[in-house]
This record gives C-alpha cells, sequence and structure tokens, in this order.
C-alpha cells in the first residue's frame, strides 16, 4: 500500500480506497481480518487514529463488521447492497448541491442544467 | 466513537505564585497517543507531573486505567509500576553514574529488564562505540543522551502508560523519527490496551503518532479531541485582501499580508464566507495548533 503525505485525498481516505479495492476485486476475502489497527499504523507510519477513520469508513459503507476484542472482518460483497450505498452517496452529495444552489439562488432549471452541463464533461 | 479513559482529570487546579492550572475535564482515551501542545509556561509540564506524581498538593481529581485514584498510585506498586514517565533535565541524580542509574531503576520497579535496558540504549545509538562507561557520570551526558536513558529506562519495564515531558526536544531528527517508531510500537505491542501522553513543540514532527491532542494555553485548556476530528471541525482558509474584513468578522484566528489572509475558520462557519474568493484546505496538526493557540494566547502578538 502507497500512501502519499502530500496528496489532497486524506490519508484515511486513501488507506479505505486500498482496502476497498483488494475486496472489490477479490485480493482479500469474505471473513478475511483486516491488519490490526495499531500494526498497520507501525507499518506506514501512520497515527493509530487515522487508520481507525480509514477501518470506520469501510464500516459505514458495509464492506467490514467490527468485533469486539478482534478487529475488522470482510463481509460478503453484495452487488445489490453495494449499489444501494453509492446511490445514498449520490443522494447526500445531491442534497449538498442544492443547498448551495439555493445560498446561490440558482433557480432549478440551472440547477439541472449545470447537472447536464458536467455530465457531458465528464464523457468527453 | 467509544472511547475508555486511561487518565480522567477533574477540577485540577494547581495555584502557583504568577500561575494557575485549571483543568476543568480531560480524559486521555486509552490505547491511543495524545500529545499536549501549548506555549512555554503554558501548564503541560504541570500537568504531566500532577499526573506522574511529582507534585502533590493540587485540587480536583485524577483517576488511573479507570479504577485507581491518585491514593493508589502512591501506595499500590501494581499502578506504579504501569506507569513510566520520563522529563526534562535531571530526573536522574546528577551525581550519579550510568552503572548506579540502572541498579537504582533495578530496584524501584518491578519488572526492570537490566538486558532489555541495555540493548535498548545500543538501539538507541547510546554510545558510539556500543559500549557504554559505567562510571560516567549523569550530568556530563549530552541532553540528548539524558533523553535516551530515560527512554530506555521506561521502554525496559513492563508498563501500560507512558507519560512523556518534551521526549522530542533534545533528539536529533533520525531520533525523533526512531522516538515516532517507538511510540508506534509500544502501542502495536497491545491493541488498544497501551497508551502515551507526551508533551512537544515538535508539533510537525509528531504529527503522525498523535491521536488525540490537548491544545494548553494560559494553565487553561484551550482545545481537545481526536486529531481527525479536529481536521473536520475546523478548515484552513485562505483569501483576498479585498475579502479581509469578511475574514476578520467570521475566521475563528488569522494573520494578514499585503495580499490577503490566512488562517483557521470553524467548518460550520465557512457559509458565512461565501461569496468570498476562497481556498479552503484541511488544516495540519501544526496549522490546527498554532491557530488554537494564537487564538487563546496571553501573549499580544502583532
Amino acid at each position: 500500500m502507497k500512501i502519499s503525505q502530500n496528496s489532497k485525498v486524506p490519508i484515511y481516505q486513501q488507506i479505505a480506497d486500498s482496502f476497498r479495492t483488494d475486496i472489490l476485486e477479490g485480493r482479500l476475502g469474505q471473513g478475511e481480518y483486516l491488519p490490526s489497527i495499531r500494526g498497520l499504523a507501525k507499518e506506514l507510519k501512520i497515527s493509530v487514529i487515522t487508520t481507525m477513520k480509514a477501518y470506520e469508513e469501510l464500516e459505514s459503507e458495509g464492506m467490514v463488521t467490527a468485533v469486539q476484542g478482534k478487529g475488522y472482518y470482510i463481509n460478503p460483497q453484495d452487488g445489490e447492497m453495494l449499489r444501494e450505498q453509492h446511490m445514498r452517496k449520490v443522494e447526500d452529495a445531491l442534497m449538498e448541491a442544492i443547498k448551495y444552489a439555493k445560498i446561490a439562488g440558482m433557480t432549478d432549471d440551472e440547477l439541472t442544467d449545470t447537472l447536464k452541463t458536467l455530465l457531458r464533461f465528464e464523457e468527453e | 466513537m467509544e472511547t475508555q479513559a486511561v487518565i480522567s482529570c477533574i477540577n485540577i487546579e494547581k495555584k502557583y505564585k504568577n500561575f494557575k492550572l485549571k483543568v476543568d475535564k480531560v480524559d486521555f482515551p486509552k490505547g491511543f497517543a495524545t500529545a499536549l501542545i501549548g506555549e512555554n509556561g503554558a501548564g503541560k509540564t504541570t500537568l504531566l507531573e500532577l499526573i506522574a506524581g511529582l507534585r502533590l498538593d493540587h485540587e480536583g481529581e485524577i483517576s488511573y486505567f479507570g479504577k485507581y485514584s491518585e491514593k493508589d498510585r502512591e501506595e499500590d506498586p501494581v499502578v506504579k509500576n504501569s506507569i513510566g514517565y520520563t522529563g526534562t533535565g535531571n530526573y536522574f541524580m546528577p551525581g550519579w553514574n550510568l552503572k548506579q542509574t540502572k541498579e537504582v531503576q533495578e530496584l524501584l520497579f518491578d519488572g526492570f529488564d537490566g538486558d532489555k535496558y541495555d540493548e535498548i540504549l545500543k538501539e538507541l545509538a547510546f554510545s558510539a562505540d556500543n559500549k557504554t562507561d559505567a562510571n560516567k557520570k549523569v550530568n556530563s551526558l549530552s541532553d540528548g543522551n539524558k533523553t535516551k536513558l530515560m527512554l530506555a529506562g521506561v521502554l525496559s519495564r513492563n508498563t501500560d502508560l507512558l507519560l512523556m515531558d518534551e521526549p522530542a526536544s533534545a533528539l536529533d531528527p533520525l531520533m525523533r523519527e526512531k522516538l515516532c517508531e517507538i511510540i508506534r510500537e509500544y502501542l502495536a505491542e497491545a491493541e488498544g490496551e497501551k497508551s502515551v501522553i507526551f508533551s512537544t513543540h515538535n508539533i510537525a514532527d509528531m504529527e503522525n503518532v498523535t491521536d488525540y491532542a490537548v491544545i494548553v494555553e494560559n494553565g487553561e485548556i484551550a482545545e481537545q479531541g481526536f486529531v481527525e476530528d479536529l481536521k473536520e471541525k475546523y478548515t484552513y482558509v485562505k483569501g483576498d485582501k479585498k475579502d479581509e474584513e469578511l475574514g476578520k468578522k467570521y475566521m475563528y484566528d488569522m494573520t494578514t499580508n499585503n495580499y490577503g489572509f490566512e488562517g483557521l475558520c470553524l467548518s460550520d462557519d465557512l457559509d458565512k464566507l461565501a461569496g468570498a474568493d476562497i481556498i479552503t484546505e484541511t488544516p495540519t496538526l501544526t496549522q490546527l495548533s498554532v491557530g488554537i493557540m494564537r487564538a487563546n494566547t496571553r501573549l499580544k502578538l502583532a
């Protein structure tokens, strides 16, 4: 695992991303445990709390489950469930966008147009 | 996140002639490394010494490992043996030689492992040729070597809590890195059972080993929390000169120059800067600490 201290992406996010990829691509299988929090912090030379935040992020996504005293094990990955979780994240992000659109006084049409324009850019 | 406290301080007051330490409540989290950060004279050393029991009479209560009182710390060897303390200056008597220093620790603490002690001193490059002169007096040691001697002392015992007053300050950059490694290894020895509390001015060097930060200013706790939470609570903001007045009104702390302003803003207040041309960043622990210290300092900074 490569961690960049200078990236715009927070360190906890980099760790969570790395494990998420490993899980989704099958390198870490159902029922396996993630490394111990303090063991990983030691290896990566980062603080315990940063490692813990990465694991909590994975837990909130339903990728892993915490067991008191034993650590975090990897859940069976259900395609439908993952899709639902991602959709919830999309909703949250859009709510955030709506909030700022209101502050900026944008109309609903302007907001949807912005989204459409951005989608077009993404495709290109 | 639910955490237990390894040390709980409640309503602590300690008065000196020109200074008062007043701590309403701090729970140092068990299983983590906590940094005490603050100006010189802010009260960090006093707080550590009260916890370690090097200073006694004070108001309020300190409890240990969730079940022991200060009286237990004095009377129950179990408590004393599970706490390791390293200070600044002359913790060991200056006239002692290295042999006596080792013997005294063997006498004082159950579980002091003399072989491990020698091994750690070697690992810390205590002497260039790996031979320690048993007759060498403590007061002839460099500050760095005094720190190493104290570190070896606490690390060769079987403790659950390390209290370290400015462990980094006398060490060179290589040894500071080693110190961080030592702290991480200590925490990893028993997942969630071992804790470290240290004070430091070298915030940047210790950032990657700081889980919880307690920022002390003027004898009081100005802010405390898990670093990842503080990084969400505050945002680092940089803005243009034209928006300086808005910044002054809503920033938590800021400095200005000819081109603009920068500093900490409470993330909840970011909305109020809407319309201003700003960039926002997640603050580093140094930016957090300096901003919070400056906002609470008794010094009049320009």
